[in-house]
């Protein structure tokens, strides 16, 4: 396989936030001759996206007019995810031109904002969850090699996403107060309690109760249980 | 729920659970899914594969079946050097013997209902990876559609191509690696909300089963 999608797939797998996500799929969707794009999940009828998109990569007043005005649901584009699991050309989603205006204007608006061609990757997720990572720009010249190619990097980028929107919530769900962090990098070293009343200038009692607080938070059974997670979980740095 | 590793010699145990597995990768992979062939008279789905050498990793729920796997040794014939061999173009990470191929997996189809990622398949997420750990392999091959890619990626696995993706029966098709470590396995038990090791350190047996998630 070429070594230039290998290391691009490879440096996808190690970026560590969304923007990083943002840079490598950029870089290399550049290369297909695509601009901008979006990664999201497709909300059930009725629901807003915005909690749905995982990177934006589309112009401001375009995303604020999508989302806004809950474009998505109207989209042929979006629509047509749930009826193929191959990429397909936005020009190629089926809507009825003169019965739907309501598809028309979205169509017709994008246009305006200077995306009248794109690629659309539709994600199939576990549970029927569906997601799409669509990419502006001409499709008339690629290869059916190049869109395997690009439906990769695509799957590639959306499951990178999710799995760190899942860690952020997991970080979030499991932080820990800067004063229990602070407790606890002291445990880490090794002082007792007495030590670090003195170190703090906090009493005993509070220093066992911010230790026993961590523990509740991490769901841990003993202190040296609570200090070895937050290690794990990067809250504390030695 | 419930995991169950079975390899020979099998138990009567499980020698009726096998017989449950094959029955229902039958309806999915050759039924729901069209794979003909695979399709047999007698409605069983068993391959050459399907030999001592396979381990069938199988989850139950109330003593029913409700998914599996098959993993079988990549220094033995394999489906992914022999029907897939077109999709492998580049060599495997390290030895043959440090690996295992991963084919078969399935949920069955009445637990893939809500919209969200079934206990069932995280499950089996989660004991594939323990238990490929607990093997000592490196890397665990799979051909597979390519939401696979996306579906790995998103439990925090790293997915490395063998070739090019192709169309394979007009399904985006690929054959990969995927990378075997305790950071995977954190990171599927953090994806998945899974809390607790699902392998037995013993032989298996008859356990008393254990809630899979703490909340």
């Amino acid at each position: 396989m070429n070594a230039d999608l290998m290391n691009r797939i490879e440096l996808l797998q190690r970026q560590e936030d969304a923007d990083g996500i943002h840079k490598v799929v950029s870089d290399t969707i550049g290369h297909y001759g695509f601009e901008r794009f979006i990664i999201s999940g497709l909300p059930d009828r009725g629901v807003d996206v915005r909690p749905f998109v995982l990177l934006s990569g589309w112009d401001d007043e375009w995303y604020k007019r999508y989302t806004n005005l809950g474009y998505v649901h109207l989209d042929p584009v979006a629509r047509n995810c749930f009826a193929t699991t191959l990429p397909f050309d936005w020009s190629d989603a089926p809507y009825d031109r003169e019965g739907d205006p309501q598809a028309r204007r979205v169509m017709d608006e994008a246009h305006d904002f200077g995306m009248n061609e794109g690629l659309c990757v539709p994600v199939h997720l576990e549970g029927g969850m569906q997601g799409v990572v669509s990419l502006v720009g001409r499709t008339d010249w690629l290869s059916e090699q190049q869109r395997l190619e690009l439906h990769m990097l695509a799957l590639y980028a959306h499951g990178r996403l999710r799995f760190l929107n899942t860690v952020q919530t997991d970080r979030r769900r499991r932080a820990i107060s800067p004063r229990e962090a602070e407790v606890l990098k002291w445990v880490a070293s090794g002082k007792t309690a007495a030590d670090i009343a003195e170190i703090t200038g906090l009493s005993a009692r509070t220093v066992n109760q911010h230790c026993e607080n961590a523990q509740r938070r991490l769901g841990t059974n003993n202190r040296l249980h609570t200090v070895v997670e937050a290690i794990r979980h990067k809250l504390i740095a030695l | 729920m419930q995991v169950h590793i079975v390899r020979g010699p099998v138990s009567d145990r499980h020698a009726a659970l096998l017989e449950d597995n094959y029955r229902l990768r039958h309806r999915i992979f050759v039924e729901q899914q069209g794979w003909q062939a695979l399709r047999r008279s007698d409605g069983r789905d068993v391959d050459a594969f399907d030999n001592a050498d396979a381990t069938h990793i199988l989850l139950t729920k109330s003593d029913q079946l409700v998914g599996g796997s098959r993993v079988t040794p990549l220094d033995r014939p394999n489906l992914l050097q022999t029907v897939f061999s077109g999709l492998v173009q580049d060599d495997l990470p390290a030895d043959p013997s440090l690996g295992a191929d991963w084919t078969r997996f399935y949920v069955r189809p009445d637990r893939r209902e809500g919209r969200r990622r079934t206990p069932e398949s995280a499950a089996l997420f989660c004991a594939m990876m323990e238990y490929a750990l607990n093997e000592g392999f490196t890397f665990i091959t799979f051909v597979s559609s390519l939401s696979m890619v996306e579906h790995g990626n998103a439990v925090g696995w790293r997915i490395t191509p063998l070739g090019e993706p192709a169309l394979v029966d007009g399904k985006a098709t690929v054959a990969a690696w995927i990378e075997v470590s305790e950071h995977a396995l954190d990171n599927v038990r953090r994806a998945t909300g899974m809390r607790r090791a699902l392998i037995p350190a013993s032989p298996p047996t008859r356990g008393p089963s254990i809630p899979l998630y703490a909340h």
